[in-house]
């Protein structure tokens, strides 16, 4: 009995200390947004270094994996946002890329000609809005990273290189898509869904809630049978 | 004053000579300056080995224009696998290119510094601006499409199933946009600036400079510098522009140009042609009179001719007739007498 209110007690105090606090949210997740708000200003002179004299520059700074800190970034920004916004950020593991390329040199391709700079700085503090006519040679942020991401995956003949590969595409508004008569029923609702996700629609008929069968020792009269389900004998419409 | 002969004949000569130096050269006044475009008017520079032929510009290029959906979704890009051309609802399109290395390249209106498509129209319902595009005006147009034809790049469409209202499209360079201070729907949505947009001499340096940097990967040709005269949209390429569908056998002349020489002639044509004609037309007119005349005098000769034979015969047969009559009387006047005689012997 003891035991019993012991539990409950224990229980009830869980259940407020999770309603009292806010939901949880990933650390690093929460620093890789705020970071992706920030807008630092612009490096106007870079020093203009050969490839492998860049390599050479970085490893006599003494620059290697250990100093990668952040595990990864959201690539978005203002400088973007302003002008579109059609897809979400991409996550890029920014620990994960340092170790598979193992040369820093390949994105931290220049460094601020101010010898007081960092010799590693954000790719938005070079590649701000597009077609700046102060430096027309400076290409914009988003096509940095694209030109940047898709190169060397190209290259490497790894990673994605297509827009879905590493975006999330923002959801159109469905409100002004889905059109349905009022009181719909099941079968108007899901031709309506059918309309635009044929794909999806192909995609759930290779599922297990398409295909499902198996033992079925709840079903009076089938106890024994064991390969009843949608995927065998029940009927599949919709 | 007198005036003597040779005095006379040279000044006339001197007149004509005046008088068709001072037109030829304001006939080929256009020809005679090269034009240069506009100075600080825009363009886009197309870098294709950057473009990925996504078709997020097509994509834009319908959101900003508001044309209708398509049959096929844009992220499809199956669609690549066929050689397009612009169309009615579609301005713009990303053509692929070669089969192991593969090239893209978007298509649309180069909006040319001198357009044939403008220079050909007779209602200037097309007309280039001095910001940049060349731009269209469906209250002017009367449907003739003579641009469609003009058009060495193949771009303006028709709206063929539009039968009240057709209208030639193209593409704008979204000059509503430019207006507004926005980039064009495609430049703006490009991943990898493989459209870049600004002063058109600003983007040539651009241009030159990436092929100065990089001369393995460019043609060492800015194509629009001076195809046709210039265009305002530029293009840089890997591979010969001849193999990735755009044509190399316009030359540098502008189609205004070309054809300003022989257009110049036109007045000359329409102010001589005329009076020649109606030279011609009454010179023919005047021997038709005269042979008229002719005849009528040869007809009235001819009818006075036969007169005078009539009445000669006339005569003759008067002549004659009287004769008999005369010796008819006598005759009659002889019987009469002698029968008078007889019957006087008788008694």
């Amino acid at each position: 009995m003891i035991k019993k209110i012991i539990f409950f007690v224990g229980l009830a105090t869980l259940t407020t200390a999770l309603c009292m606090a806010d939901v949880w949210k990933a650390p690093d997740q929460e620093k890789a947004k705020e970071r992706a708000k920030e807008v630092v200003s612009f490096i106007k002179e870079y020093k203009d270094d050969h490839k492998i004299a860049r390599k050479i520059s970085l490893m006599d700074a003494g620059i290697s994996l250990k100093d990668v800190q952040d595990v990864y970034f959201l690539m978005d920004s203002p400088i973007i946002k302003d002008r579109e916004d059609h897809y979400g950020p991409v996550r890029f593991s920014h620990k994960r890329h340092a170790n598979l390329t193992n040369d820093c040199s390949k994105c931290h391709h220049y460094r601020p000609k101010d010898k007081a700079a960092s010799e590693t700085t954000r790719c938005s503090a070079c590649h701000q809005d597009s077609f700046n006519p102060d430096h027309p040679e400076r290409i914009g942020l988003k096509a940095a990273y694209h030109q940047q991401c898709i190169e060397c995956h190209q290259e490497q003949a790894k990673g994605p290189v297509d827009c879905k590969g590493c975006h999330l595409q923002n959801v159109p508004d469905h409100k002004e898509l889905v059109k349905l008569p009022d009181n719909p029923d099941a079968f108007q609702v899901t031709a309506e869904c059918l309309r635009c996700h044929d794909t999806q629609a192909e995609d759930m008929l290779t599922t297990a809630h398409w295909l499902w069968k198996g033992p079925s020792p709840y079903t009076t009269g089938h106890r024994k049978d064991i390969m009843h389900g949608k995927g065998s004998t029940a009927l599949n419409n919709y | 004053m007198a005036i003597s002969r040779r005095k006379f004949l040279g000044s006339l000569g001197a007149a004509i000579g005046a008088t068709t130096t001072g037109s030829l050269t304001k006939a080929y006044g256009a020809a005679n300056k090269h034009f240069n475009g506009y100075p600080g008017s825009s363009g886009v520079l197309h870098d294709t080995t950057l473009c990925i032929g996504c078709r997020k510009c097509e994509q834009a290029c319908n959101t900003v224009n508001d044309l209708p959906q398509p049959e096929k979704p844009f992220d499809d890009l199956s669609i690549l696998d066929k050689n397009r051309r612009t169309q009615a609802d579609a301005f713009t399109v990303v053509n692929q290119f070669g089969a192991d290395e593969k090239v893209f390249v978007k298509k649309q209106c180069n909006h040319c510094l001198e357009p044939a498509c403008a220079s050909a129209c007779f209602v200037k319902a097309l007309k280039k601006t001095p910001e940049g595009p060349v731009v269209y005006d469906a209250s002017l147009c009367v449907g003739c499409r003579y641009c469609m034809v003009a058009c060495p790049f193949e771009i303006p469409a028709y709206e063929y199933d539009n039968v009240l209202t057709p209208k030639v499209t193209k593409c704008t360079l979204c000059a509503p946009r430019l207006k507004e201070g926005k980039l064009p729907g495609c430049v703006e949505v490009c991943p990898r600036e493989a459209l870049i947009f600004g002063e058109r001499e600003a983007l040539i340096k651009i241009a030159r400079s990436r092929i100065q940097k990089h001369p393995d990967q460019y043609v060492d040709h800015v194509y629009g510098e001076h195809e046709m005269g210039g265009t305002s949209w530029l293009y840089l390429s890997g591979k010969p522009f001849e193999t990735i569908g755009m044509r190399e056998d316009l030359g540098t002349i502008s189609a205004p140009e070309l054809t300003s020489g022989p257009l110049s002639a036109v007045p000359i044509v329409v102010g001589l042609w005329p009076v020649l004609l109606t030279g011609v037309y009454a010179i023919s007119k005047r021997k038709d009179k005269i042979a008229k005349e002719e005849k009528e005098d040869a007809l009235q000769a001819a009818s006075v001719q036969a007169n005078e034979e009539m009445n000669q015969k006339i005569e003759v047969l008067r002549e004659k007739m009287t004769k008999e009559k005369t010796a008819a009387i006598n005759f009659e006047v002889k019987k009469a007498l002698e029968e008078a005689e007889k019957g006087k012997q008788e008694e």
